[in-house]
Protein backbone atom coordinates (compact mmCIF):
# COMPACT_ATOMS: atom_id res chain seq x y z
CA UNK A 1 0.00 0.00 0.00
CA UNK A 2 2.71 2.30 0.87
CA UNK A 3 5.15 0.64 -1.43
CA UNK A 4 2.39 1.61 -3.96
CA UNK A 5 2.00 5.61 -3.42
CA UNK A 6 5.71 6.03 -2.32
CA UNK A 7 6.33 4.24 -6.58
CA UNK A 8 3.38 6.29 -7.75
CA UNK A 9 4.87 9.10 -6.23
CA UNK A 10 8.17 8.67 -7.79
CA UNK A 11 7.91 7.75 -10.73
CA UNK A 12 5.51 10.67 -11.32
CA UNK A 13 8.95 12.47 -10.40
CA UNK A 14 11.09 11.08 -12.05
CA UNK A 15 9.09 11.23 -15.63
CA UNK A 16 8.57 14.87 -14.90
CA UNK A 17 12.21 15.34 -14.67
CA UNK A 18 12.92 13.42 -17.64
CA UNK A 19 10.45 15.54 -19.38
CA UNK A 20 12.56 18.40 -17.77
CA UNK A 21 15.75 17.46 -19.13
CA UNK A 22 14.78 17.32 -22.57
CA UNK A 23 12.95 20.63 -22.57
CA UNK A 24 14.48 22.81 -20.15
CA UNK A 25 16.26 26.39 -21.97
CA UNK A 26 19.55 26.09 -20.25
CA UNK A 27 21.74 23.12 -19.62
CA UNK A 28 22.56 23.52 -16.06
CA UNK A 29 19.03 22.87 -15.78
CA UNK A 30 18.79 20.20 -17.35
CA UNK A 31 21.89 18.96 -14.91
CA UNK A 32 19.98 19.64 -12.00
CA UNK A 33 16.76 18.05 -13.23
CA UNK A 34 19.22 14.88 -14.36
CA UNK A 35 20.30 14.55 -10.58
CA UNK A 36 16.55 14.24 -9.67
CA UNK A 37 15.74 12.03 -12.44
CA UNK A 38 18.65 9.29 -10.67
CA UNK A 39 17.24 10.34 -7.15
CA UNK A 40 14.04 8.96 -8.33
CA UNK A 41 14.85 5.77 -10.46
CA UNK A 42 17.12 5.11 -7.54
CA UNK A 43 14.33 5.03 -4.98
CA UNK A 44 12.10 3.06 -7.56
CA UNK A 45 14.92 0.28 -7.50
CA UNK A 46 14.17 0.34 -3.66
CA UNK A 47 11.25 -0.14 -4.38
CA UNK A 48 11.88 -2.74 -6.92
CA UNK A 49 14.10 -4.53 -4.39
CA UNK A 50 17.64 -3.79 -5.87
CA UNK A 51 18.91 -2.41 -2.64
CA UNK A 52 22.47 -2.25 -4.43
CA UNK A 53 21.85 -0.70 -7.43
CA UNK A 54 19.93 2.04 -5.84
CA UNK A 55 23.03 2.80 -3.62
CA UNK A 56 25.34 3.00 -6.49
CA UNK A 57 23.13 4.47 -8.64
CA UNK A 58 23.14 7.68 -6.25
CA UNK A 59 26.84 7.09 -5.43
CA UNK A 60 28.31 6.59 -8.78
CA UNK A 61 25.57 8.50 -11.21
CA UNK A 62 24.29 11.98 -8.23
CA UNK A 63 28.28 11.87 -7.04
CA UNK A 64 29.79 11.57 -10.11
CA UNK A 65 28.13 11.45 -13.78
CA UNK A 66 26.14 14.50 -13.14
CA UNK A 67 29.02 16.49 -11.09
CA UNK A 68 30.75 15.85 -14.44
CA UNK A 69 28.07 16.59 -16.78
CA UNK A 70 27.60 20.24 -14.64
CA UNK A 71 31.45 20.68 -15.06
CA UNK A 72 31.33 20.35 -18.70
CA UNK A 73 28.48 22.58 -18.88
CA UNK A 74 29.97 25.26 -16.97
CA UNK A 75 33.33 25.16 -18.70
CA UNK A 76 32.24 25.59 -22.13
CA UNK A 77 30.88 29.25 -22.38
CA UNK A 78 28.81 28.26 -25.08
CA UNK A 79 25.74 30.62 -26.33
CA UNK A 80 23.35 28.08 -25.49
CA UNK A 81 20.26 29.91 -26.76
CA UNK A 82 21.59 29.99 -30.18
CA UNK A 83 21.99 26.05 -29.88
CA UNK A 84 18.11 26.00 -29.21
CA UNK A 85 17.54 27.88 -32.68
CA UNK A 86 16.29 24.78 -34.56
CA UNK A 87 13.73 23.54 -31.66
CA UNK A 88 10.57 24.36 -33.39
CA UNK A 89 11.39 22.58 -35.74
CA UNK A 90 13.16 19.36 -35.13
CA UNK A 91 10.48 19.06 -32.04
CA UNK A 92 7.48 18.11 -34.21
CA UNK A 93 9.56 15.44 -35.99
CA UNK A 94 10.92 14.11 -32.33
CA UNK A 95 7.25 13.80 -30.86
CA UNK A 96 5.98 11.76 -34.14
CA UNK A 97 8.99 9.57 -33.86
CA UNK A 98 8.75 9.01 -29.86
CA UNK A 99 4.70 8.89 -30.36
CA UNK A 100 5.09 5.87 -32.59
CA UNK A 101 8.14 3.93 -30.73
CA UNK A 102 5.87 4.50 -27.67
CA UNK A 103 2.64 3.42 -29.30
CA UNK A 104 4.63 -0.10 -30.38
CA UNK A 105 6.25 -0.08 -27.11
CA UNK A 106 2.87 -0.42 -25.46
CA UNK A 107 1.60 -2.71 -28.26
CA UNK A 108 3.95 -4.91 -27.61
CA UNK A 109 3.55 -4.88 -23.50
CA UNK A 110 -0.19 -5.43 -24.52
CA UNK A 111 0.05 -8.99 -25.74
CA UNK A 112 3.28 -9.82 -24.35
CA UNK A 113 3.74 -12.56 -21.70
CA UNK A 114 6.25 -14.85 -20.00
CA UNK A 115 6.81 -18.11 -21.44
CA UNK A 116 5.64 -20.54 -18.98
CA UNK A 117 9.42 -22.26 -18.38
CA UNK A 118 10.32 -19.29 -17.51
CA UNK A 119 11.11 -19.73 -14.18
CA UNK A 120 12.84 -22.93 -14.69
CA UNK A 121 14.98 -21.10 -16.91
CA UNK A 122 16.31 -18.55 -14.40
CA UNK A 123 20.34 -17.98 -14.37
CA UNK A 124 20.92 -17.32 -10.94
CA UNK A 125 17.55 -17.50 -8.09
CA UNK A 126 17.97 -15.05 -5.65
CA UNK A 127 19.07 -17.42 -2.78
CA UNK A 128 17.05 -17.01 0.51
CA UNK A 129 17.72 -15.27 3.55
CA UNK A 130 20.86 -13.18 2.40
CA UNK A 131 21.09 -9.34 1.83
CA UNK A 132 20.89 -8.14 -1.64
CA UNK A 133 24.46 -6.80 -1.72
CA UNK A 134 25.41 -10.21 -0.43
CA UNK A 135 23.52 -12.27 -3.73
CA UNK A 136 24.94 -9.77 -6.22
CA UNK A 137 28.46 -10.57 -4.86
CA UNK A 138 28.22 -14.33 -4.79
CA UNK A 139 27.89 -14.01 -8.95
CA UNK A 140 29.31 -11.01 -9.98
CA UNK A 141 32.86 -12.49 -9.40
CA UNK A 142 32.59 -15.96 -10.42
CA UNK A 143 29.42 -16.62 -13.06
CA UNK A 144 30.17 -13.13 -14.85
CA UNK A 145 33.74 -13.63 -14.46
CA UNK A 146 34.67 -12.78 -18.06
CA UNK A 147 31.74 -9.47 -18.32
CA UNK A 148 33.62 -8.15 -14.79
CA UNK A 149 37.50 -8.17 -16.20
CA UNK A 150 35.82 -6.76 -19.30
CA UNK A 151 34.43 -4.06 -17.57
CA UNK A 152 37.39 -3.47 -15.97
CA UNK A 153 39.04 -3.16 -19.32
CA UNK A 154 36.42 -0.66 -20.57
CA UNK A 155 37.34 1.40 -17.49
CA UNK A 156 40.92 1.07 -18.39
CA UNK A 157 40.20 2.60 -21.89
CA UNK A 158 38.00 5.33 -20.29
CA UNK A 159 40.81 6.44 -18.15
CA UNK A 160 43.50 6.07 -20.58
CA UNK A 161 41.31 7.82 -23.41
CA UNK A 162 40.14 10.97 -20.86
CA UNK A 163 44.18 11.49 -20.14
CA UNK A 164 44.75 11.09 -23.95
CA UNK A 165 42.33 13.61 -25.04
CA UNK A 166 42.04 16.01 -22.72
CA UNK A 167 45.54 16.26 -21.38
CA UNK A 168 48.05 18.69 -22.78
CA UNK A 169 51.33 19.40 -22.13
CA UNK A 170 52.06 22.90 -21.57
CA UNK A 171 55.50 24.28 -21.89
CA UNK A 172 57.37 25.64 -18.71
CA UNK A 173 55.47 23.51 -15.77
CA UNK A 174 57.56 22.81 -13.14
CA UNK A 175 57.26 19.30 -11.88
CA UNK A 176 58.92 17.41 -8.93
CA UNK A 177 61.38 14.65 -10.03
CA UNK A 178 62.23 12.95 -7.17
CA UNK A 179 64.26 10.41 -9.09
CA UNK A 180 66.87 13.05 -9.86
CA UNK A 181 66.40 14.98 -6.73
CA UNK A 182 67.55 11.98 -4.92
CA UNK A 183 70.27 10.80 -7.57
CA UNK A 184 71.65 14.67 -7.48
CA UNK A 185 74.71 14.71 -5.53
CA UNK A 186 77.78 17.42 -6.12
CA UNK A 187 75.38 20.36 -6.63
CA UNK A 188 75.17 20.59 -2.92
CA UNK A 189 77.63 22.97 -1.44
CA UNK A 190 77.82 22.80 2.43
CA UNK A 191 78.52 26.36 4.28
CA UNK A 192 79.27 27.61 7.35
CA UNK A 193 77.56 31.22 8.13
CA UNK A 194 78.82 33.43 10.95
CA UNK A 195 75.94 32.65 13.53
CA UNK A 196 73.18 35.59 13.38
CA UNK A 197 73.92 36.34 9.76
CA UNK A 198 72.75 33.65 7.33
CA UNK A 199 74.20 33.08 4.21
CA UNK A 200 71.95 34.99 2.11
CA UNK A 201 71.68 38.70 1.94
CA UNK A 202 68.68 39.55 0.03
CA UNK A 203 68.94 36.48 -1.79
CA UNK A 204 72.39 36.73 -2.70
CA UNK A 205 75.11 34.20 -1.99
CA UNK A 206 77.76 36.11 -0.36
CA UNK A 207 80.51 35.01 -0.90
CA UNK A 208 82.10 32.98 1.73
CA UNK A 209 84.97 34.48 3.81
CA UNK A 210 88.73 33.89 3.00
CA UNK A 211 89.31 31.35 6.15
CA UNK A 212 91.28 33.30 8.63
CA UNK A 213 94.51 31.38 9.21
CA UNK A 214 95.47 28.10 7.62
CA UNK A 215 93.84 25.21 8.71
CA UNK A 216 95.58 22.91 10.76
CA UNK A 217 96.88 20.37 9.03
CA UNK A 218 94.61 17.15 9.24
CA UNK A 219 97.01 14.41 11.60
CA UNK A 220 97.64 11.67 9.90
CA UNK A 221 98.53 7.84 10.90
CA UNK A 222 100.12 5.94 8.39
CA UNK A 223 100.24 2.71 8.98
CA UNK A 224 97.46 3.12 11.91
CA UNK A 225 94.30 0.96 11.86
CA UNK A 226 91.15 3.26 11.67
CA UNK B 1 6.48 -6.96 -5.84
CA UNK B 2 6.66 -5.38 -2.51
CA UNK B 3 9.65 -6.50 -0.99
CA UNK B 4 10.32 -7.18 2.75
CA UNK B 5 13.33 -5.04 3.16
CA UNK B 6 11.23 -2.20 2.42
CA UNK B 7 9.86 -1.80 5.75
CA UNK B 8 13.55 -0.89 6.76
CA UNK B 9 14.05 1.95 4.32
CA UNK B 10 10.17 3.39 6.08
CA UNK B 11 11.45 5.57 8.30
CA UNK B 12 14.04 7.17 5.55
CA UNK B 13 10.67 8.18 3.30
CA UNK B 14 9.15 9.51 6.65
CA UNK B 15 12.11 11.58 6.83
CA UNK B 16 12.02 12.28 3.40
CA UNK B 17 8.60 13.89 3.89
CA UNK B 18 9.06 15.33 6.97
CA UNK B 19 11.91 17.28 5.49
CA UNK B 20 10.29 17.79 2.28
CA UNK B 21 7.56 18.67 3.91
CA UNK B 22 9.53 21.33 5.94
CA UNK B 23 11.17 22.99 3.12
CA UNK B 24 8.45 23.20 1.27
CA UNK B 25 6.53 25.20 4.06
CA UNK B 26 9.58 27.45 4.78
CA UNK B 27 9.89 28.66 1.11
CA UNK B 28 6.41 28.87 0.61
CA UNK B 29 5.64 30.52 3.58
CA UNK B 30 8.15 33.34 2.81
CA UNK B 31 6.41 33.30 -0.36
CA UNK B 32 2.92 33.84 0.91
CA UNK B 33 3.39 36.08 4.07
CA UNK B 34 6.54 38.15 3.25
CA UNK B 35 5.85 41.40 1.20
CA UNK B 36 7.71 41.27 -1.85
CA UNK B 37 8.93 44.33 -3.25
CA UNK B 38 12.03 43.39 -6.02
CA UNK B 39 14.03 45.77 -7.72
CA UNK B 40 16.87 45.67 -10.01
CA UNK B 41 19.40 46.55 -6.74
CA UNK B 42 17.73 43.79 -4.45
CA UNK B 43 17.66 40.86 -7.09
CA UNK B 44 21.17 42.04 -8.47
CA UNK B 45 24.04 39.12 -7.02
CA UNK B 46 25.80 40.28 -3.89
CA UNK B 47 29.13 40.29 -3.44
CA UNK B 48 30.41 41.46 -0.31
CA UNK B 49 29.27 44.79 -1.73
CA UNK B 50 30.41 45.57 -4.06
CA UNK B 51 29.48 44.63 -8.26
CA UNK B 52 30.53 41.14 -9.54
CA UNK B 53 33.50 41.10 -11.14
CA UNK B 54 32.26 39.29 -14.16
CA UNK B 55 29.96 36.41 -15.70
CA UNK B 56 29.69 33.69 -13.89
CA UNK B 57 30.30 31.20 -16.70
CA UNK B 58 33.78 31.56 -17.65
CA UNK B 59 36.06 28.85 -19.13
CA UNK B 60 37.97 27.05 -16.23
CA UNK B 61 40.88 24.50 -16.26
CA UNK B 62 40.57 21.38 -18.23
CA UNK B 63 42.29 19.46 -15.51
CA UNK B 64 39.26 20.06 -13.20
CA UNK B 65 37.74 18.21 -15.78
CA UNK B 66 40.07 15.66 -15.96
CA UNK B 67 40.20 14.81 -11.92
CA UNK B 68 36.47 14.33 -12.33
CA UNK B 69 36.92 11.71 -14.65
CA UNK B 70 39.45 9.80 -12.79
CA UNK B 71 37.13 10.30 -10.13
CA UNK B 72 34.12 8.67 -11.54
CA UNK B 73 36.38 5.56 -12.62
CA UNK B 74 37.50 4.93 -8.97
CA UNK B 75 34.23 5.89 -7.72
CA UNK B 76 33.36 2.71 -10.21
CA UNK B 77 36.04 0.51 -8.89
CA UNK B 78 34.91 0.86 -5.21
CA UNK B 79 31.61 0.40 -6.05
CA UNK B 80 32.55 -2.99 -7.62
CA UNK B 81 34.54 -3.53 -4.52
CA UNK B 82 31.61 -3.35 -2.17
CA UNK B 83 29.64 -6.59 -2.26
CA UNK B 84 33.16 -8.22 -2.77
CA UNK B 85 34.35 -7.59 0.20
CA UNK B 86 30.94 -8.49 2.09
CA UNK B 87 31.02 -11.78 -0.02
CA UNK B 88 34.79 -13.23 0.44
CA UNK B 89 34.07 -16.08 2.35
CA UNK B 90 31.86 -17.40 -0.21
CA UNK B 91 33.23 -17.13 -3.57
CA UNK B 92 36.65 -18.77 -2.75
CA UNK B 93 39.65 -18.29 -4.68
CA UNK B 94 38.26 -17.42 -8.41
CA UNK B 95 36.31 -14.78 -6.64
CA UNK B 96 39.99 -13.39 -5.26
CA UNK B 97 41.82 -13.69 -8.32
CA UNK B 98 39.12 -12.18 -10.20
CA UNK B 99 38.77 -9.42 -8.44
CA UNK B 100 42.87 -8.70 -8.30
CA UNK B 101 43.16 -8.80 -11.94
CA UNK B 102 40.24 -6.15 -12.19
CA UNK B 103 42.21 -4.17 -9.63
CA UNK B 104 45.40 -5.20 -11.68
CA UNK B 105 44.16 -3.70 -15.17
CA UNK B 106 42.73 -0.49 -13.03
CA UNK B 107 46.04 -0.17 -11.62
CA UNK B 108 48.01 0.03 -14.68
CA UNK B 109 46.01 2.62 -15.70
CA UNK B 110 46.46 4.25 -12.72
CA UNK B 111 50.44 3.73 -13.10
CA UNK B 112 49.74 5.56 -16.31
CA UNK B 113 48.27 8.50 -15.38
CA UNK B 114 50.72 9.00 -12.64
CA UNK B 115 53.43 8.96 -14.91
CA UNK B 116 51.54 11.40 -17.62
CA UNK B 117 51.54 13.70 -15.00
CA UNK B 118 47.85 13.67 -15.00
CA UNK B 119 47.28 14.27 -11.25
CA UNK B 120 49.91 16.75 -11.06
CA UNK B 121 49.24 20.21 -10.08
CA UNK B 122 52.09 22.40 -12.14
CA UNK C 1 -4.25 -0.48 -8.25
CA UNK C 2 -1.72 0.12 -5.61
CA UNK C 3 -0.17 -3.53 -6.04
CA UNK C 4 2.75 -2.19 -8.22
CA UNK C 5 3.64 -5.32 -10.80
CA UNK C 6 6.37 -5.54 -13.66
CA UNK C 7 3.62 -3.66 -15.80
CA UNK C 8 3.49 -0.51 -13.63
CA UNK C 9 7.82 -0.95 -14.40
CA UNK C 10 7.63 -1.28 -17.85
CA UNK C 11 5.18 1.47 -18.78
CA UNK C 12 7.69 4.01 -16.38
CA UNK C 13 10.80 3.05 -17.96
CA UNK C 14 8.89 2.87 -21.94
CA UNK C 15 8.28 6.37 -21.58
CA UNK C 16 11.59 7.36 -20.16
CA UNK C 17 13.24 5.99 -23.14
CA UNK C 18 10.85 7.57 -25.61
CA UNK C 19 11.34 10.75 -23.81
CA UNK C 20 15.37 10.11 -24.12
CA UNK C 21 14.65 9.80 -27.85
CA UNK C 22 12.61 12.82 -27.95
CA UNK C 23 15.19 14.52 -26.20
CA UNK C 24 17.90 13.31 -29.05
CA UNK C 25 15.77 14.87 -31.83
CA UNK C 26 15.23 17.47 -30.30
CA UNK C 27 18.27 19.03 -29.01
CA UNK C 28 19.79 18.29 -32.12
CA UNK C 29 22.04 21.20 -31.33
CA UNK C 30 23.30 20.48 -28.13
CA UNK C 31 25.59 17.54 -27.87
CA UNK C 32 25.62 17.80 -24.24
CA UNK C 33 21.61 17.70 -23.82
CA UNK C 34 21.93 14.39 -26.43
CA UNK C 35 24.17 12.50 -23.86
CA UNK C 36 22.33 13.63 -20.94
CA UNK C 37 19.15 11.79 -23.29
CA UNK C 38 21.64 8.81 -23.49
CA UNK C 39 21.99 8.13 -20.22
CA UNK C 40 18.27 8.56 -19.36
CA UNK C 41 17.45 5.74 -22.44
CA UNK C 42 20.13 3.59 -20.44
CA UNK C 43 18.58 4.65 -16.86
CA UNK C 44 15.47 3.38 -18.72
CA UNK C 45 16.89 -0.02 -19.96
CA UNK C 46 18.39 -1.05 -16.37
CA UNK C 47 14.52 -0.18 -15.04
CA UNK C 48 13.84 -2.49 -17.28
CA UNK C 49 16.06 -5.28 -16.39
CA UNK C 50 15.72 -4.22 -12.80
CA UNK C 51 11.94 -4.84 -12.64
CA UNK C 52 12.41 -8.23 -14.41
CA UNK C 53 14.78 -9.66 -12.10
CA UNK C 54 12.59 -8.13 -9.23
CA UNK C 55 9.54 -10.34 -11.13
CA UNK C 56 11.34 -13.93 -11.70
CA UNK C 57 13.66 -13.67 -8.39
CA UNK C 58 16.36 -13.91 -10.82
CA UNK C 59 19.50 -11.95 -10.07
CA UNK C 60 21.14 -11.63 -13.64
CA UNK C 61 19.27 -8.73 -14.29
CA UNK C 62 20.55 -6.87 -11.07
CA UNK C 63 24.61 -7.98 -12.24
CA UNK C 64 23.44 -6.94 -15.95
CA UNK C 65 22.37 -3.71 -14.75
CA UNK C 66 25.65 -3.11 -12.67
CA UNK C 67 27.42 -3.40 -16.05
CA UNK C 68 25.29 -1.13 -17.91
CA UNK C 69 25.80 1.53 -15.21
CA UNK C 70 30.20 0.87 -15.98
CA UNK C 71 29.63 1.15 -19.44
CA UNK C 72 27.48 4.02 -19.40
CA UNK C 73 29.60 5.94 -16.61
CA UNK C 74 32.87 5.03 -18.99
CA UNK C 75 30.73 6.45 -22.05
CA UNK C 76 29.77 9.78 -20.42
CA UNK C 77 33.19 9.99 -19.46
CA UNK C 78 35.15 9.65 -23.15
CA UNK C 79 31.88 11.55 -24.65
CA UNK C 80 32.08 14.52 -22.63
CA UNK C 81 36.05 14.23 -22.98
CA UNK C 82 35.48 14.17 -26.95
CA UNK C 83 33.56 17.54 -26.14
CA UNK C 84 35.63 19.35 -24.31
CA UNK C 85 38.41 18.89 -26.92
CA UNK C 86 36.18 19.53 -29.86
CA UNK C 87 34.93 22.75 -28.07
CA UNK C 88 38.52 24.02 -27.49
CA UNK C 89 39.57 23.22 -30.69
CA UNK C 90 36.39 24.74 -33.13
CA UNK C 91 34.94 26.93 -30.16
CA UNK C 92 31.29 25.22 -30.65
CA UNK C 93 29.43 22.34 -29.90
CA UNK C 94 27.11 22.15 -32.82
CA UNK C 95 26.27 18.67 -33.65
CA UNK C 96 26.29 19.69 -37.25
CA UNK C 97 29.85 21.17 -37.29
CA UNK C 98 30.79 18.04 -36.12
CA UNK C 99 30.15 15.94 -39.76
CA UNK C 100 33.84 17.92 -40.49
CA UNK C 101 35.85 15.31 -38.67
CA UNK C 102 37.78 13.19 -40.44
CA UNK C 103 39.77 10.37 -39.62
Amino acid sequence: MIAGLAFYFFAFILIAAAVMVVTARNPVHSVIWLIAAFFNAAALFLIAGAEFLAMILVIVYVGAVAVLFLFVVMMLDVDFAQLREGVQRYAPIGAVVGGILFLELLLVLSVWRFAPDAAALRMAPMPEGVTNTEAIGRILYTDHIYLFQISGLILLVAMIGAIVLTLRDRPGTKRQDVGAQIARSSAVAMARPELGEGIRREDILRPLPPPAKEAPKPVTHEGGHH
Amino acid sequence: MTQPLLAQYFPILVFLGIAGGIALAMVGGSILLARQKPDAEKLSAYECGFAPFDDTRRRFDVRFYLVAILFIIFDLEVAFLFPWAVTLGDIGWLGFFSMMGFLFVLTVGFIYEWRKGALDWE
Amino acid sequence: MLDIGLAHYLVVSAILFVLGVFGIFMNRKNVIVILMSVELILLSVNLNLVAFSAQLGDLTGQVFAMFILTVAAAEAAIGLAIVVIYFRNRGSIEVEDISTLKG
